[in-house]
């Protein structure tokens, strides 16, 4: 295809963004057009925040939120990924962070509730815990399933857990 | 007896003359700004009396109405729903960590599975981003094959769509003549792809084939008759007064509750925000077409059956356009080692055969980097995020299916509502639960 | 053998055929239900068992039998097992006063009188209404009894819903029993002699239609069947259900539909009568029969073309559009005849 380039409006209001937050904003990164900034966990709520309420960025619909698993880097291998959209500017911009295993970080659902759902099968598939969430329980395993699935050292095929569930009969 | 006679006259104008009057006065009225549609929301729900007694019903998993395996639980105060506690998950397959241990080419079937009324839909965004990951660019011939189908597969859910929905309300006679006309459709899938439900047709790079002989001549047929019969079914229903009593003002879902709950598609624009990804971030032969974007401004029930209506039609144009300029030349990008070669040498030629095997199993050669690529799917937008090690597997993937976020936004939709208008919100926002669950 | 003896044996006769040419009626009405459905949905209904599929019924009948009775475990099980029957009974009440051929002399059979009736009751029209209230009782105790909330919604609504539009039927039935004089049934027909516009629908057109969309409301068909609304509350009073219990809701439905024709007939169009008098040696019933099943085909045709009502609209129309109109009828039926005298 042709070569990606950034939307030259994004960049600079994504200037506005480096200029608020300088320091914090720990590296950004383009790739196909593309611009992704990592930032602390610490800082994560503010940052969304600022992506959201600045007129300018008017980010006001968070298309995903996901977790990954890095086991390669050992000191912050989880990740959590969220893509904002802006309907106003039509335009997109993914804010990452790295966290150490069992580290926390807050629950944007205050600020997009769409975002419930993403966080619950963020902490089942990968056990990384939200903060805040109003409802952080299991959602599309079973409710007493052992484990975090798409961590990678969970393996694809095999038996866990128990294999006849007669412990769930008048329950469902 | 003045109300008497009001009520009377309420019974006997409409037999006499249209529900609502004629299309033009509806389209002159003036568009009901944000203020105004939450106004309408907060009196079309019911006031919720505070101690009340309240049962608990569950609706689903197994449901005639559920679209799927959707469990909704219901806390009712006589009709009115006073909470709703959605629980998806009965149909997770795992498909995220599926894709994990399989190659960029061997993932294409399970997209598949994901929306499987729009098989192909599913595989064209997909494709759509692997392609963005490895830049790579799909020739002129493909990306028109590429956009027939996903309108055949537009036209396919939202036929669909409109048999279901009507069903919900209550006749069965309109989903039987739905899934007939459905059936041309589904009948020129197969011409196409091979398979009625699971396409896998896209492949990257392009398409798996040619069209057929004899494909665009029925193609042709199909799309000439099937405005026609959807302008007969939205004349029935368009002016049926039971359902605009039924669908006008109910389940109103401004666009500020899209944005926050993130539900795109019809259900967006319905709600008066043009914003169409067909249009806005062009893929395959979108830009080289012309159709126009269908807005409505209520927001409710009535609006999304119209989007769909419009956008029916407005596909028909679009396949009818790439007919018409359907370049020659090649229907799949040929780079060895990125694409599969086509099938017909695979079975001739050894190296062909050998490219195949090393393509299919140990993948395709892409960067290091990450992606996200957003489709317009028949349901809403649906996107792809790859992040890739430069190995032939994705080391993550993530479908960002619109039916995940449509049934988490049930509860704000109807929290206040009666319960039968339940199940007409619930179809208007269209959720299927292989989308939802992957 | 004497005129009382006579008319015993009659009586016995008409008493044990009826209910079975009625339940025969109903077995064949399942299956053009379901013929009708394919047809107009585009598709062909049952094909296989009998000649042109007309078996059904029957076949489903044998099947029903051999399911497994499954009663919940808190279900109130007599109630749970009297309801279905509190829905028919009375329906079979209500057809033993209904005239199917000329009573009072008339007719004769092997020289002695045969009256086309089973009980040539005075104040029939009373009895029905006052017995099809009944029916209300079986769709909620279904309800009730099942101990699900479903079958509570169910039931609750179907029974508020055949309350109100059971006042709108009454009214409209009271400006017939004023245009015939009396409340028999054999004295309403005996009213309606002569050709088609002699009768009751001419005049009293406005009573004949409420009391048609009334008695949609009363047999729980669409546009009013939101108590066994399928995609809503599965199936309402019904859910608990199952094999032929079921077939026993299925049935007494299917009985109240056809009881609920053959009284539009009498009281609306003529009953046993024919429409025009040189058509007279065409025996009554067989005219009844007709005018049953025009109005059961009309049912059905209504069940398979028009939506569903929401639940507080329909309520609205009973009781905000329906029950007026037809008190207006009465008045209007009332200060006309007082005139006319």
């Amino acid at each position: 295809m042709t070569s990606w380039i950034v939307d030259p409006a994004l960049v600079k209001q994504c200037g506005e963004l480096e200029e608020h937050f300088g320091e914090r904003l720990n590296e950004r990164t383009e790739f196909r057009g593309e611009i992704t900034y990592l930032v602390r966990p610490i800082d994560w709520y503010e940052v969304l925040r600022f992506c959201k309420e600045t007129a300018g960025l008017a980010f006001d619909q968070l298309d995903c939120l996901l977790g990954d698993h890095l086991p390669e880097r050992s000191s912050a291998p989880f990740e959590v990924v969220a893509h904002l959209v802006s309907h106003t500017y039509g335009r997109r911009l993914r804010v990452k962070t790295s966290l150490a295993e069992g580290e926390e970080l807050a629950s944007v659902t205050g600020l997009w509730p769409s975002a419930g759902f993403d966080e619950r099968e963020t902490w089942e598939m990968f056990g990384i815990v939200f903060a805040g969430h109003p409802n952080l329980r299991r959602l599309l395993t079973v409710e007493d399933f052992e484990g975090h699935p798409l961590r990678k050292d969970f393996p694809l095929a095999g038996i866990v857990g128990g294999r006849v569930r007669t412990d769930l009969r008048g329950k469902i | 007896m003045k109300d008497l006679l009001q009520n009377v006259r309420q019974v006997v104008m409409p037999l006499l003359a249209d529900a609502h009057g004629p299309d033009e006065a509806r389209e002159e009225a003036p568009r009901p700004t944000l203020e105004e549609l939450k106004a309408r929301k907060a009196r079309s729900r019911q006031p919720l009396e505070v101690g009340s007694e309240v049962i608990t019903v569950s609706m689903g998993p197994q449901h005639p109405s559920m679209h799927g395996v959707y469990r909704a639980e219901l806390d009712l105060d006589g009709e009115i729903i006073v909470d709703v506690r959605p629980e998806v998950g009965n149909l997770h397959r795992g498909v995220e960590k599926l894709c994990e241990e399989r190659t960029y080419h061997q993932i294409i079937p399970i997209t598949d599975r994901l929306d499987y009324i729009a098989g192909f839909a599913m595989n064209h965004g997909y494709c759509e981003a692997v392609e963005k990951l490895m830049d790579l660019e799909v020739p002129a011939r493909g990306r028109y094959i590429r956009t027939i189908a996903s309108e055949l597969c537009r036209l396919s859910n939202h036929i669909l769509w409109l048999g279901v929905h009507i069903m919900d309300l209550g006749t069965q006679t309109f989903f039987c003549i739905c899934f007939r006309d459905r059936e041309y459709v589904l009948d020129l899938l197969e011409m196409l792809t091979g398979a009625r439900l699971t396409h896998s047709f896209a492949r990257l790079g392009g398409v798996a084939k040619d069209l057929p002989d004899g494909f665009e001549h029925r193609c042709r047929k199909a799309i000439e008759f099937l405005p026609k019969r959807v302008a007969e079914y939205e004349r029935i229903i368009k002016h049926n007064r039971i359902y605009y009593k039924r669908a006008k003002n109910v389940g109103i879902f401004t666009s500020e509750d899209c944005f926050a709950w993130r539900v795109t598609g019809p259900a967006l624009r319905a709600a008066g925000v043009p914003r169409d990804l067909r249009k806005d971030d062009p893929y395959a032969a979108y830009d080289e077409v012309d159709f126009e974007v269908a807005v409505e401004y209520n927001a409710d029930v009535y609006d999304r059956f119209l989007v769909r209506m419009k956008e029916i039609r407005e596909s028909c144009k679009i396949i009818e356009q790439c007919l018409d300029n359907m370049p020659a030349g090649p229907f799949v990008a040929r780079d060895i080692t990125r694409t599969l070669p086509l099938k017909s040498d695979v079975m001739r030629d050894s190296a062909s055969m050998i490219q195949d095997f090393y393509q299919v199993f140990k993948g395709p050669a892409v960067p290091k980097g990450e992606v996200y690529r957003a489709t317009e799917a028949p349901k809403g937008e649906m996107g792809v995020y790859i992040r890739s090690e430069g190995a032939g597997r994705p080391a993550r993937i993530r479908f960002t299916t619109p039916s995940f976020y449509h049934g988490q936004a049930l509860p704000p939709l109807v929290r206040g509502e009666m319960v039968s208008d339940m199940v007409a919100i619930f179809a208007s926002i269209d959720v299927v639960l292989g989308d939802c669950d992957r | 053998m004497s005129d009382p003896i006579a008319q015993l044996i009659f009586l016995i006769i008409k008493a044990i055929l009826l209910p079975v040419i009625i339940v025969m009626m109903v077995a064949f009405i399942i299956f053009f239900e379901r013929k009708f459905a394919g047809f107009f949905q585009g598709r062909v209904g049952p094909t296989y068992l009998g000649p042109w599929g007309s078996f059904q019924s029957f076949g489903d009948i044998f099947k029903l039998l051999s399911k497994e009775d499954l009663i919940p475990d808190k279900a109130d099980k007599p109630v749970f097992r009297m309801a279905p029957y509190l829905i028919f009974i009375p329906a079979f009440l209500v057809m033993a006063v209904l005239p199917f051929g000329p009573v009072g002399g008339e007719a004769n059979l092997f020289g002695y009188r045969f009256d086309y009736v089973i009980a040539n009751f005075d104040a029939a029209l009373v009895l029905f209404l006052a017995v099809g209230a009944i029916s209300v009782y079986g769709v909620v105790l279904a309800g009730w009894s099942s101990n699900s909330n479903f079958s509570l919604i169910g039931g609750l609504r179907a029974g508020a819903q055949m309350v109100s539009y059971e006042l709108a039927m009454g009214f409209s039935v009271v400006g017939v029993m004023l245009m015939a004089n009396s409340m028999s049934f054999v004295d309403i027909v005996n009213g309606q002699a002569g050709n088609f516009w002699n009768w009751y629908f001419i005049p009293q057109v406005v009573g004949g239609v409420i009391f048609f969309i009334a008695t949609l409301a009363e047999l729980n068909r669409t546009p009013f069947d939101l108590a066994e609304a399928e995609q809503e509350l599965v199936a309402g009073y019904l859910t608990e259900y199952s094999g032929m219990r079921w077939g026993l809701f299925l049935f007494a439905e299917y009985v109240n539909m056809v009881v609920i024709s053959a009284i539009m007939s009498t009281l609306y169009f003529g009953g046993w009568r024919a429409p025009l008098e040189v058509l007279d040696f065409i025996p009554g019933p067989i005219w009844l029969f007709i005018k049953i099943a025009a109005f059961i085909f009309l049912y059905m045709w209504i069940r398979w073309t028009i939506f569903r009502y929401r639940y507080n609209q329909l309520m609205s129309i009973g009781w905000k559009v329906l029950l007026p109109l037809s008190i207006l009828n009465l008045a209007v039926t009332a200060v006309v005849i007082a005139i006319v005298g």
